[in-house]
């Protein structure tokens, strides 16, 4: 293979033309560490610039590391960086692939990203592989899924302490029916309480994967990453692809950049995409012109094409990320392909919940802030909500509940936003008496009993791991959310794996945290969804000095709505402060009162001592006191903490 | 009254400005901290302290003397703590000094504070003798259980003993006492309110026990030792001091006080209506207008609109310290001072006049008052209702909450 040429309209800053072969192993020629490095603005010391175009496709490995949350995967990938001189050691930084505080805080990933790194493999050979990280959370299944059916193999890690998790045996099922290989991985083997034989049996026992030849690693010490990187250039297959098909491209993710618009992560399935390309986004059929393709290391470095079983970014100068979809097809806007790649569909919100301004003058702001995330998150969708108690805000779709509280944070954090959330719901299918659906976002659209037919709800199989010892509380946990027990089995002397089917509604009320808390945080939890069922629900108001408070209305199975309704008042009543006057507080279906407790009036509220010295910091002491009152949320003449909003969740059966 | 007192002639051409008219001094030794309390004292560790206490407080009030001011004889002067009566006899040199440096008006109120453990009939006599005009003494419970548990280091015989001595010297004598004390019935309570008048109080101040932070008290409770005061037998006590004290010849004039006819608190009222006062001693806290503030170089030169400065003095400030160590707490505008005095009025059952509530922008707030029954408004005043005083905070902090 001839050795690759720098292209020769590149000038240094000096101005002289260089032609230079690329300084750093690129797999098609042999490295040249002596010469100095090109430097290029924002590029990562040590990479090469450009790329050559097209590596021959059995040179590229893709793979993706996929883990329960908190078994080592973003470290892991940092070693892999480190390894392969992809990043110097002094730009290095933990969790390098995770660039949101909240997923660095967190120790989560929420958005996928690629990165190339060049391996010098034991075999003489330098190999370029696509490290493709993918978010680990149940709420992202779909973007998980799309990220595999960009790679030929994964690297399942697996904790030597911890061993196989619920999302361990998701995340397997994922790549085994994307076909990929998969290769096992025991980390943190340097860990104590490590156990890794035990760990390899359960790899085996449990997911029926071949662990003999597990690598052990650890991400902390870096022991057993070349084992790991060794093993994927063995076992994963290469990618195969016709170069001279029609353009075919995945996109896996995208993000919005303010200067280059729509930036989408592509794997090359077959033919190639060069900068000044024609394309078009089969499922949106948005035709553009492609501004730029490049590779990221993680820093983007433009390449002048990207062939077959590559992978890296596409800049498509759109400004509507609604346009560019994750799972969908890119193909020539002239003679394409005809047919999409497999798998594309659209993201569907299933947990909603009201996001209001706490200051009501914070509303526009609101929806700017919505409008600014949605176009990193088109998952993301909302529609303006109107609420007697609370005023004008948001009914929000979310992925998930993780996604929720993401979103919510970044609000506040990023865009400086002070919010209250209210409860949150499914999204209710309620067929009425003269035969058509509504479809119910938020409790309060829920159509009067009297027209109601019937309603449905969204049910998931939800796939429990836990130790033996914990089978009756899980059981007991399940039955009480109305859980319909299927099968349970046995992956090991010490992980028993159960399913349930149960409806989300159930899962979304604090369902993770009492499952942790009677597990002693030992079970860990995965779920589906599996699609609408009737079920028999009511309408639960709350009313507050006998007015009801729209945004504490909730939806529940008939058979608990007595039990919900007197926990939550009971609940209520301790949130809701002693006010000047005395509080009922109501849970009705209908017009029909079901219980009631009362907030005893305050009997006084005066500082008495108020001499000369006292003056000011009394007076402080009433400012302080205001302030508080502040942060609740008065309805009528009732101030309401804020936690009274989602105190639903707080109920414990 | 006024600035023809006995000795106190201004010529004419004096343009020097003049100082608040009342005084306190703080004396920050006690004999031992009670359970509850959260002011600024020191333990008393004896006389040759005491004699030093008494010079430098002399000096501090010295210090106010600039150039630019001059005094103005003293309508009250309030030494406060601390317990001032644990300097024994430096206590009288004290009054002695301090009215040696600055006049008082020939009717002038001179209150000292009084625990029952340090005080005599000797002491109370002495102090009479050199134009003390009352006592207050910290009484808080005549229950002996309640006092032990509070950490006070009196029983309630020396209590009683204490108003006695105060009375027989011809001191007006007011009494503290508190409310609320976990474990006191109402009968107890009762006890208490009735026992100070006969011994001869004639003005009693009420406080309902407050748990403040970082007290023993406060950490008591935190580890279960003691319990939290219960707001309905708070409220009940409150409600059955107005009872009692007022069928004993006592009108309520201030959310906490209660005094026989002629025995209210000048010094007090002039806190509540907005009157400058100086203070000296350590942790002690004063007031200056916008005039005096400059004359004393505590303002701007270049602000304009200032209406009152709070100072404090170093709570650490002990003999041998600087000075002259005035920090301001904080710089008020007319505007603010104005709303300050409408709350602080509020705090008593004359309470505003609507001159004073249109001058203070505070009318809406005052009728928004009247609609939830906490004021009333008749004869051209705003004054609080029954349960006005029960809901004080409501009433203070929507006055001050104008000013946003």
């Amino acid at each position: 293979m001839r050795p690759y040429r720098y292209p020769a309209r590149s000038r240094s800053a000096r101005g002289e033309h260089r032609q230079r072969r690329c300084p750093l192993p690129c797999g098609l020629f042999a490295p040249v560490r002596q010469l100095p490095v090109i430097r290029v603005l924002s590029q990562p010391r040590g990479a090469c610039y450009p790329y050559p175009p097209m590596t021959d496709p059995t040179l590229i490995r893709n793979f993706s590391i996929i883990a329960h949350i908190d078994h080592g995967k973003s470290t892991l990938a940092d070693r892999v960086l480190q390894l392969t001189h992809t990043v110097a050691d002094r730009d290095m930084q933990e969790q390098l692939l995770d660039s949101m505080d909240i997923e660095r805080e967190r120790g989560i990933t929420i958005k996928a990203q690629a990165v190339r790194v060049m391996y010098d493999a034991d075999d003489g050979k330098t190999y370029q592989l696509n490290l493709i990280d993918t978010p680990g959370h149940v709420d992202f299944t779909y973007e998980v899924s799309r990220s595999l059916a960009a790679c030929e193999g994964v690297i399942l890690v697996v904790d030597a302490a911890q061993g196989v998790e619920a999302q361990t045996v998701a995340n397997a099922q994922m790549a085994m029916n994307a076909h990929l290989e998969i290769i096992p991985l025991i980390n943190k083997i340097d860990l104590p309480a490590a156990d890794p034989e035990r760990v390899r049996h359960e790899i085996e026992e449990g997911l029926a994967i071949p662990a003999d030849e597990a690598v052990l690693a650890s991400g902390k010490t870096g022991e057993g990453v070349r084992d790991a990187l060794e093993a994927v250039v063995r076992l994963v297959p290469h990618p195969i692809g016709d170069p001279e098909a029609p353009l075919k491209a995945l996109i896996f993710d995208s993000y919005f950049d303010a200067y280059r618009g729509v930036v989408a992560l592509i794997r090359v399935v077959d033919g190639s995409v060069s900068k000044g390309l024609k394309v078009k986004m089969m499922a949106t059929s948005t035709v553009t012109d492609v501004e730029e393709v490049g590779v990221r290391r993680p820093a983007n470095i433009p390449v002048d094409a990207l062939g077959v079983g590559e992978v890296g970014y596409l800049i498509t100068g759109l400004k509507d990320p609604s346009l560019v979809k994750v799972g969908d097809t890119i193909t020539l806007a002239r003679n394409g392909a005809t047919e999409q790649l497999p798998g594309y569909r659209e993201a569907k919100p299933m947990v909603f919940t009201g996001l209001f301004p706490i200051d009501g003058d914070q509303y526009p702001d609101l929806r700017d802030a919505l409008e600014r995330l949605q176009l990193n998150d088109p998952a993301l969708i909302w529609e303006p909500e109107s609420s007697h108690a609370l005023g004008f805000g948001f009914r929000v779709g979310f992925l998930g509940l993780l996604h929720m509280e993401v979103v919510k944070e970044r609000l506040e954090r990023e865009f400086g936003l002070d919010l209250l959330a209210t409860a949150p719901s499914v999204e209710y299918h309620a067929y009425r008496t003269k035969g058509d659906m509504v479809v119910v976002h938020s409790p309060q659209d829920m159509p009067d009993p009297g027209h109601l037919d019937h309603v449905e709800e969204p049910y998931l199989k939800a796939t429990v791991l836990v130790p033996p010892d914990y089978v009756g509380a899980v059981m007991e946990l399940a039955d009480q959310r109305r859980g319909v027990f299927r099968d349970m089995q046995y992956l090991s002397a010490t992980t028993v794996e159960l399913h349930y089917e149960m409806p989300l509604s159930e899962l979304i009320m604090d369902f993770f945290d009492q499952l942790k808390s009677r597990t002693k945080g030992y079970a860990s939890l995965d779920y589906e969804y599996i699609g609408y069922r009737q079920s028999d629900l009511v309408k639960l108001d709350i009313l507050l000095a006998g007015k009801p408070v729209d945004a504490l209305s909730f939806v529940v199975h008939k058979d608990k709505a007595y039990a919900r309704g007197k926990m939550l008042t009971e609940k209520l009543r301790e949130i809701i402060p002693r006010q000047m006057f005395e509080v009922p507080i109501q849970a009705a279906i209908g017009a029909k009162i079901i219980s009631r407790e009362t907030v005893r009036a305050m009997r006084k509220d005066v500082i008495a001592k108020c001499y000369g010295g006292d003056i000011s910091r009394k007076r402080k002491l009433l400012e302080k006191q205001k302030a508080g009152k502040k942060r609740m949320k008065s309805v009528g003449s009732v101030d309401i903490p804020q936690e009274a909003f989602m105190a639903i969740l707080k109920v414990d059966d | 009254m006024g600035d023809l007192a006995e000795g106190f002639v201004v010529p004419w051409n004096d343009t020097r400005v003049a100082l608040p008219r009342h005084l306190y001094v703080h004396v920050p030794l006690c004999r031992s901290k009670c359970a509850y309390c959260d002011f600024y004292s020191e333990v008393d560790t004896g006389a040759p302290e005491h004699a030093a206490i008494v010079g430098h407080t002399v000096e501090l009030l010295r210090g106010w003397l600039t150039p630019q001011v001059r005094w103005s004889p003293l309508e009250t002067l309030y030494i406060g703590g601390g317990t001032p009566t644990v300097l024994g006899p430096h206590l009288v040199g004290l009054v002695r000094a301090l009215t040696d440096v600055i006049p008082l008006a020939s009717d002038a109120e001179v209150t000292i504070e009084a625990n029952p453990e340090s005080f005599s009939p000797k002491l109370a006599a002495a102090l009479a003798a050199e134009g003390v005009t009352r006592a207050s003494v910290g009484v808080q419970s005549l229950d002996d259980d309640a006092l032990v548990r509070l950490g006070r280091c009196h029983d309630s015989a020396a209590a009683r003993s204490a108003i006695r001595a105060a009375a027989d010297a011809g001191l007006a004598v007011s009494v503290d006492l508190i409310c609320g004390i976990p474990g006191v019935s109402a009968e107890a309570w009762e006890r208490s309110l009735r026992g100070v008048v006969e011994a001869g109080a004639t003005h009693v101040s009420v406080y309902p026990l407050t748990v403040e932070p970082n007290t023993p008290l406060a950490r008591a409770i935190a580890i279960g030792e003691a319990s939290m005061p219960d707001e309905d037998a708070t409220v009940d006590s409150m409600n059955a001091a107005a009872r009692i004290l007022g069928s004993l010849g006592f009108g309520r004039y201030e959310v906490a006080n209660y005094a026989m006819p002629g025995r209210r608190s000048r010094h007090n009222i002039a806190y509540w209506t907005g009157k400058p006062y100086m203070a000296v001693g350590g942790g002690a806290h004063g007031m200056v207008d916008g005039e005096q503030a400059h004359a004393l170089g505590l303002a701007p030169d270049d602000r304009t609109d200032v209406g009152r400065i709070r100072f404090a003095y170093a709570s650490h400030l002990l003999p041998g310290d600087q000075l002259q160590p005035l920090s301001s707490i904080e710089t008020m505008t007319v505007a603010e001072a104005a709303r300050e005095d409408a709350m602080l009025g509020m705090r008593m059952t004359d309470g505003i006049s609507d001159a004073l509530a249109e001058g203070a922008n505070v009318i809406e707030a005052l009728e928004s008052l009247v609609t939830d029954g906490l004021v009333e408004h008749t004869d051209g005043r705003w004054r609080p209702t029954e349960r006005g005083w029960l809901f004080g905070n409501e009433v203070f902090s929507r006055i001050w909450g104008v000013v946003e």
